[in-house]
């Protein structure tokens, strides 16, 4: 009796791997196109462009380092302050609006959620000019203060939401202790909040590497493009030599990679919770 | 009464010293560009020395500007398209959900993820490389298929009838990660007594996951939706990478963001921009409020 529905929901289960797989292959082509690609020279490159192929051309991928190592390096620095200092604030000051009413703490908290409904472009214009006439601009400094400033309502809003469900004892049996309010944040909101707040830190991560016209207006010296920048200005060179480009972008995209090996089972976690939603 | 308030101020001056850097960031680069912007748009203003009260010149200019409302047309089509983009994800996320087992769900999950670590302006780039008509894939695929003739391959982007199209297929197959796993966990949240329900009264696959699985995920669906199109709107930084300033060939691609910033940062006139901002601000916040009123999210 039970053969024939057996072998039915095999392949049921067979047509959702393939419809997935479908999907996935399309979603995947690019990479794949592109770390082929960059192990090519051009000769190779124009002569077949689906298949990888032999001689391998490793040095590719030095000229590509070479080439982009100096944007990885502002952009690391820009993400790494930019993320820790985002954090830093933002935990500090959701605890204290989950935790405290105090005269004007409403207005406040809705003062920050108002920022949400700012459309980014349309002060492109004067914080571009605010950051010229502070003596802001061509330096790392403003890209990291932004990235905190623009990371605030997000991470203040989830944590928030967050540090109000953590059970009431367990500050209370901290307070007891005397602990200041920043002692009660590192002892009991960082360790009980750790795939949320790793969750913001991916989301703010992607968000400041992807990060484009902001450096594009304020970096003027080349040595001081991150890597959106730098990609362009690689990009619209004359005489493109395909193999270093590809692998100028391989290697763009290789921390990232990494932070999401080591994250990934918080990071799938965190989004798919549904916690953050903008 | 004051004496009361201040000595409340001074009960909670912690209060105010540990939120005191969020706030001096928030105020000083979002709120006052923000007011900044409201104000110069009064202006004809170049950024720097020339400063004039105009009153409200530049927002009748922006009426009567023909390049504006053909972009805001522009944006409509990248807006509805990304609606039937969103399907994909839907169905994906559909697919995943109904998968015995659990750890290939999970795979599937970290598999789609990948796609999304990639920087943006990777993906961009390689896409642009595809449409490239000379050495580009998508060319030369529709070559070996003997579909286009190889001595006149289409230019996509640099066509002004094609580059609609092209930055619409762009990205296919158009699977948003975010949407994925919002979608999921909406699924995810659909209590089985519908289910055994649906088992009792025979639903077929197709039927169940039209009046059942999508409509109770519907507040996901709302929500990507809302997101999008805010997104959409606003977005720019796309189609500057893609095509150029001009919005590709002729302004074909032009969209009020991109128009906005080329106002301002190539063609000197700031407060022109500035107006330019404070409409597409006004549109976003009719969409928003329309939305809180008309199709509140459920919680």
């Amino acid at each position: 009796m039970s053969a024939a529905p057996k072998w039915k929901n095999v392949q049921q289960e067979l047509a959702k791997h393939a419809g997935i797989l479908f999907v996935l292959f399309f979603a995947f082509f690019p990479l794949y196109i592109m770390l082929q690609a960059s192990l090519k020279d051009n000769a190779q490159f124009g002569n077949n462009i689906w298949l990888p192929m032999a001689p391998y051309h490793w040095a590719n991928w030095l000229t590509g380092w070479l080439a982009i190592k100096d944007f990885i390096a502002n952009t690391v620095i820009v993400c790494v302050f930019g993320v820790l200092l985002t954090l830093a604030f933002s935990i500090t000051t959701a605890y204290v609006f989950a935790r405290y009413k105090f005269p004007g703490s409403n207005v406040l908290f809705y003062m920050l959620l108002a920022v949400m409904m700012m459309v980014n472009v349309a002060s492109l214009v004067p914080l571009f000019t605010l950051l010229r006439d502070l003596g802001m601009l061509n330096s790392l400094i403003s890209l990291i203060l932004l990235s905190i400033a623009n990371g605030q309502v997000m991470c203040v809003y989830v944590m928030k939401n967050f540090i109000e469900d953590i059970p009431k004892d367990l500050f209370d049996a901290t307070s007891i202790d005397g602990a200041t309010d920043l002692q009660v944040v590192r002892s009991v909101v960082i360790p009980m909040s750790g795939s949320i707040i790793s969750t913001l830190a991916i989301l703010r991560f992607i968000a400041t590497w992807n990060d484009f016209v902001m450096p594009m207006l304020i970096m003027r010296d080349e040595q001081m493009y991150t890597l959106g920048v730098g990609l362009m200005s690689l990009n619209s060179g004359y005489d493109t030599q395909w193999g270093p480009l590809m692998a100028a972008y391989c290697i763009a995209s290789i921390p990232l990679v990494i932070i999401f090996i080591f994250t990934m089972r918080l990071f799938v976690k965190g989004l798919s919770s549904g916690a953050v939603k903008g | 009464m004051v004496r009361h308030f201040m000595a409340a101020l001074q009960k909670h001056k912690m209060c105010y010293a540990l939120i005191l850097p969020t706030f001096f960031l928030v105020f000083l680069f979002r709120y006052y560009p923000a007011f900044s912007g409201v104000y110069h748009s009064f202006f004809e203003w170049d950024g720097a020395l020339l400063e004039e009260w105009v009153g409200f010149s530049n927002y009748i200019e922006a009426f009567q500007d023909a390049k504006l409302w053909r972009s805001f047309l522009v944006v409509i089509v990248f807006i509805s398209a990304n609606i039937v983009k969103m399907i994909p994800a839907i169905i994906v996320a559909l697919l995943i959900f109904h998968l015995k087992s659990e750890k290939h769900q999970y795979l599937y999950r970290v598999l789609f993820v990948v796609p999304m670590i990639i920087p943006q302006i990777v993906y961009m780039l390689l896409w642009k490389f595809f449409y490239e008509p000379n050495i580009g894939l998508l060319n030369q695929l529709l070559i070996g298929l003997g579909i286009v003739e190889p001595d006149l391959p289409p230019m996509w982007l640099a066509d002004p009838e094609w580059v609609i199209p092209s930055l619409i297929f762009m990205g296919f197959p158009w699977v948003g990660v975010v949407s994925v796993l919002i979608f999921l966990a909406g699924l995810q949240s659909i209590p089985n007594s519908v289910y055994e329900a649906a088992d009792l009264d025979g639903c077929g696959i197709l039927k169940r996951c039209v009046t059942i699985e999508v409509p109770l995920i519907m507040s996901q669906i709302r929500l990507s939706l809302v997101l999008m199109i805010i997104a959409t709107l606003k977005g720019f930084e796309r189609i500057l990478i893609m095509c150029n300033e001009f919005g590709g060939p002729n302004g074909a691609a032009n969209v009020p963001g991109l128009y906005m910033f080329r106002m301002a940062f190539m063609e000197g006139r700031v407060g022109y921009a500035c107006a330019l901002g404070m409409l597409l601000f006004g549109v976003i916040l009719v969409l928003t409020l329309l939305n809180d009123k008309y199709v509140r999210v459920e919680k």
